[in-house]
């Protein structure tokens, strides 16, 4: 998967926060209303919007309206920037490690 | 090597060498060494290390990227027990909001060679929250969706 560079910094950017996966938490499995979503912290709900604001912009979080409410749903796939990105640092220690047995058992 | 489908913000690499844990040791830990086997070609090459090797000491590594671009990687040891722990932290230049991890490695002696077992953790844990693990859940929804299809 191509993912662009600013993409995946927003996706980065989205989880590091530990509100911000608290909310994702609450919405994995089910959609829930920013009220709803704003009831379970005690942060205030204009907070609570910006924190969703920037999951949205991450793409993580895609909004639905249902009469006056907003209906909130999960949106995982662009977290498959971060499984690729931890998946690359595994290549990068089985290569290093490759090359520290071949240095020392050649230099002995 | 870490089992398939575990979502998991850890690292955990093994490979024996045929050496003393000393000898081991001494490659991974020794500047003038690293610089030497810490490279991959085609990815990255290492042109500098410097390091303190002691608890609380620095460590910087110093090289060039694939597309030309110089990077750095630094960080700071918190165990140093030779020739069987070393225990560091790992700070890239060129990660965004820039996360530091940790990565233990173990030397075991064991029959005809040395088993060397990296742990790299704390890959996405942010700096200033240490121990508040919220990746293996994160990459939990990551799985879901997979699953669904």
């Amino acid at each position: 998967m191509v993912t662009s560079q600013a993409a995946r910094n927003a996706v980065f950017r989205a989880i590091a926060d530990p509100t911000r996966r608290e909310i994702l938490k609450h919405l994995r499995g089910r959609r829930r209303t920013v009220g709803e979503l704003a009831s379970k912290f005690t942060q205030s709900r204009p907070a609570i919007s910006k924190h969703l604001r920037l999951l949205r912009s991450a793409g993580l979080v895609v909004t639905h309206e249902r009469g006056a409410a907003r209906l909130c749903e999960l949106y995982a796939a662009p977290l498959r920037a971060v499984d690729a990105w931890l998946r690359d640092y595994e290549a990068f220690w089985t290569e290093s490690l490759r090359h520290l047995k071949r240095h020392v058992e050649e230099h002995r | 090597m870490t089992s398939a489908g575990t979502p998991s913000d850890t690292i955990v690499q093994e490979i024996t060498v045929r050496a003393p844990a000393a000898r081991v040791f001494e490659a991974f830990t020794n500047p003038d060494e690293r610089v030497q086997w810490w490279s991959a070609p085609g990815r990255f090459r290492t042109t500098s290390v410097a390091s303190d090797l002691r608890p609380g000491g620095r460590w910087v590594m110093r090289g060039t990227r694939a597309d030309g671009e110089p990077f750095m990687i630094q960080g700071e040891y918190r165990v140093v027990e030779p020739p069987s722990v070393v225990e560091f932290t790992w700070l890239p230049d060129w990660q965004p909001d820039a996360t530091e991890s940790l990565i233990r490695v173990e030397f075991t002696e064991i029959d005809g060679g040395t088993r060397v077992r990296l742990t790299h953790s704390g890959l996405t844990t942010e700096r200033s929250r240490t121990g508040h693990r919220g990746w293996p859940q994160i990459l939990g929804y990551l799985q879901d969706y997979a699953e669904r299809g």
